[in-house]
């Protein structure tokens, strides 16, 4: 990759005369220390319970720390206060201050912060751009801060995307691998056989039966007078809608098509790569006949009526579809706020192979915080044992940590979500490329248009050149 | 030279030095909201951008000139940029005119429908934009329900790209319409009433009132409603964004949009830059076109 040379402008004149007041300062806040932790739990060696971190005692000079994340409903957004609160009373010298934005608005905003040379200490991030965020020396790696038993205790798949040139770049904290929820009521009343309930990731129904079935049940419901109701609930994930979040969702139609133990360069083995293995090149991996016969499947669902061609929030929920891709926080949201319907899970379509993706939201600490140790203190204290479990419990969704979920019996008891393990155990990481969220912006509207009329395998062909030339700049 | 005996008003004096200070701070604001930004994107387009943490890596020339004329994105932007201006300007100007000449009448309703157009006026672009959103969604959307209730098949507003870009377009008049009107319904209030009272007793019609008297004294009011209309469909940028996020297949995507997604979609501020400057230039292209040929019919008159 060339190497970037910094050159003289105001803003970086301006930067450097910070940056040399904030050395001249350091000293002055921020005393040398050692390392005060051994690996592992630290019960007793800080004034908290820091969870994974090892760093060094934190400073008792005044610090204001910034966090900024997503949006959580009223629930999970007072866990979040009451950690924070506990946090600033055994560390009353750090301040906490959080900025919370829309979801599909945060990769924009990191990208925007960093761009400002002012961005907050931790910042919601994603897996899917971990390869970005190292090759721009945008984070911290997180493993000089946490032990290695904590890392370990990551599922693997999440910790592998997570990781570049074995830096963790990103921690995931929380995790929903995809799955499929369906309105058991539904099916029941339309007399029409569910999708299976099983445990295992790949014991589900292949692509072309849930195709047979999202036909079965459309025409059953308009045939009974039924058109408000879908086959297929409307996306959810992302800001909603057809094209909402290429990594999470959409690529599963793509990726389930290829085959991760073909051939290296056949065009299978590509249609799962999604991006050559530098990350530099899309056409002849995005545009593949196998891509394109998976675009195919996805733009059926919309020309055919099975699902809508808009958003429509919490249509699942309000039991208008029959099924929609979900995973455990639907399952533990349900379960916790009372059953709206009957409902069950089962594996996603399986195409070539069993496919779903592990994406995660993954915090970051950005690399020019001044105030490292702090910042992953407070963000280890954040992710401890007990922080974790009552996040998880007021947002539903799945702990990333092994030992968080054998500590939970429901997730060995009850198959909705000991699917929802099991998928976690086998789920494939995200593409890895350092363009990624070029890449994931060119594709999502490609996806968009396919769902609403184009064809596949020609808009296929245009955004993978399209993506060929943005990817261009980074190498 | 000093006249003997001759000193300046003390009035005319204080006006002198009070003066430059009012437009100081006037000037300052321009300066710092438009002229500064505009050196910076100037700059900005000649320079090369880490793509990782959007920080300048040195002069590039013009490549990023090269690289968005180019790219078929760009090209189809530019052009849909101008399809943009001159559909607004087909139907917001003569929209404002007619809604102008109806609401300068006393007759009932008046004040209402002058509120209402001006509360549309008044209102975010952004809300304007999801509450439009809204009417266009073809399985809960008002306007596909009419069409259901009639007996029509259903429109894909949103969806294919000829009819979204007019789709943005009415939206976009509809919210926009009330500034011309407003300037619209000054020219005509400004216009003598004799003259409409002279051409009666002379036999003249309405139309011929309308053609001979109103049009021509209007024609400042309709310069002014022109320049305006160019410039905001010029700068359209909220209502793609929300309704078609410049889809589908890049067929409502502008230049304003089109910088937008190379700044924050896809980490090119380089060419983002040439972009906005390539748009800076079309339309003052364009604005002075249209001064030359408005001030060109003027002189024939």
């Amino acid at each position: 990759m060339t190497k970037f040379k910094s050159t003289l402008s105001r803003r970086s004149v301006l930067a450097g005369m910070a940056a040399g007041v904030s050395a001249l300062a350091m000293p002055a806040i921020l005393p040398s220390r050692a390392f005060a932790a051994t690996p592992g739990s630290n019960p007793g060696k800080y004034k908290l319970d820091l969870g994974g971190y090892t760093g060094p005692e934190l400073s008792s000079a005044p610090i204001t720390l910034k966090i900024m994340r997503q949006e959580y409903p009223p629930e999970t957004n007072e866990v979040m206060n009451a950690i924070y609160a506990k946090f600033s009373a055994a560390y009353p010298n750090i301040t906490i201050q959080e900025e919370r934005v829309p979801y599909g608005d945060l990769p924009t905003k990191v990208q925007v912060y960093v761009a400002s040379g002012q961005a907050p200490d931790i910042m919601m991030g994603r897996n899917d751009f971990a390869s970005a965020y190292a090759a721009g020396q945008l984070t911290l790696p997180l493993q000089q801060f946490l032990s290695a038993d904590f890392i370990a205790d990551v599922y693997a798949p999440l910790r592998e995307s997570a990781t570049i040139d074995g830096n963790l770049v990103c921690l995931p904290w929380e995790t929903n691998p995809v799955y499929m929820a369906f309105n058991r009521d539904i099916f029941d009343k339309l007399g029409i056989k569910p999708p299976p309930e099983v445990a295992e990731y790949d014991g589900g129904w292949t692509v072309e039966e849930y195709m047979q079935c999202f036909d079965d049940v459309t025409k059953a419901l308009r045939a009974s007078g039924d058109q408000q109701t879908f086959a297929l609930a409307a996306s959810g994930y992302g800001n909603g809608g057809p094209g909402s979040n290429y990594t999470q969702l959409e690529s599963i139609w793509v990726r389930m098509m290829g085959d991760p133990n073909a051939e290296k360069g056949s065009s299978a083995y590509n249609t799962f790569m999604g991006v050559s293995e530098d990350g530099f090149t899309a056409t002849g991996y995005v545009n593949t006949p196998e891509a394109a016969k998976g675009m195919a499947n996805y733009k059926a669902v919309f020309t055919n009526g099975y699902t809508p061609t808009g958003v429509v929030p919490d249509q699942f929920r309000g039991g208008a579809a029959a099924i929609t891709f979900s995973g455990t926080g639907t399952v533990k949201r349900f379960l916790k706020t009372g059953q709206p319907f009957n409902f069950g899970m089962s594996p996603a379509p399986k195409g070539t192979i069993a496919y779903t993706t592990t994406v995660a939201d993954s915090p970051i600490i950005w690399s020019g915080t001044p105030y490292p140790a702090e910042t992953a203190a407070l963000l280890a204290f954040i992710c401890n044992d007990e922080n974790r479990f009552a996040f998880h419990d007021a947002w539903g969704s799945m702990p990333v940590r092994k030992t968080l979920v054998d500590a939970l019996p429901e997730y060995a008891t009850d198959q909705r979500l000991t699917l929802g393990t099991n998928v976690a155990d086998h789920a494939f990481g995200p593409p890895k490329s350092v363009g990624w969220f070029d890449y994931f912006s060119a594709i999502n509207p490609a996806v968009k248009d396919i769902a609403l009329g184009a064809d596949p395998q020609g808009r296929l062909d245009q955004v993978a050149t399209q993506i060929d030339g943005l990817l261009a700049k980074y190498k | 030279m000093r006249i003997p005996g001759f000193s300046v008003n003390p009035t005319r004096r204080g006006e002198l030095a009070i003066g430059p200070l009012m437009v100081i701070p006037a000037a300052a604001g321009l300066g710092v909201f438009w002229i500064w930004p505009l050196i910076v994107a100037i700059m900005n387009s000649f320079r090369g951008f880490n793509p990782f943490t959007h920080r300048p890596t040195g002069w590039a020339g013009f490549a990023n000139y090269q690289q968005i004329l180019a790219d078929p994105a760009f090209q189809s932007a530019f052009w849909i940029s101008l399809v943009y201006m001159v559909l607004m300007i087909v139907v917001i100007v003569p929209l404002a005119l007619v809604l102008a000449i109806l609401l300068d009448k006393r007759m009932p309703g008046t004040v209402l429908a002058r509120a209402a157009i001006l509360a549309a006026l008044a209102s975010s672009e952004a809300v304007a934009a999801l509450m439009w959103n809204q009417l266009y969604q073809p399985s809960s959307g008002l306007f596909d329900a009419i069409f259901r209730a009639l007996g029509m098949p259903t429109q894909p507003f949103l969806t294919d790209g000829n009819l979204a870009i007019v789709a943005i377009v009415i939206m976009t008049a509809w919210k926009d319409v009330g500034l011309p009107m407003l300037i619209f319904l000054g020219g005509l209030q400004a216009i003598p009433p004799h003259l409409f009272e002279a051409a009666s007793m002379d036999g003249a019609n309405r139309w011929r009132k309308f053609w001979r008297i109103t049009l021509p004294l209007m024609r400042p009011s309709i310069v002014l409603s022109l320049f305006m209309t160019t410039i905001a469909a010029a700068r359209l940028f909220t209502p793609i964004q929300i309704l078609t996020s410049g889809g589908p297949n890049g067929q409502t995507s502008n230049l304003a949009y089109f910088s937008y997604a190379q700044a924050f979609l896809f980490n090119s501020p380089g060419q983002a830059a040439a972009s906005v400057v390539v748009m800076l230039l079309m339309l003052v292209v364009i604005t002075v076109i249209q001064g030359l040929a408005l001030r060109g019919k003027r002189g024939a008159s």
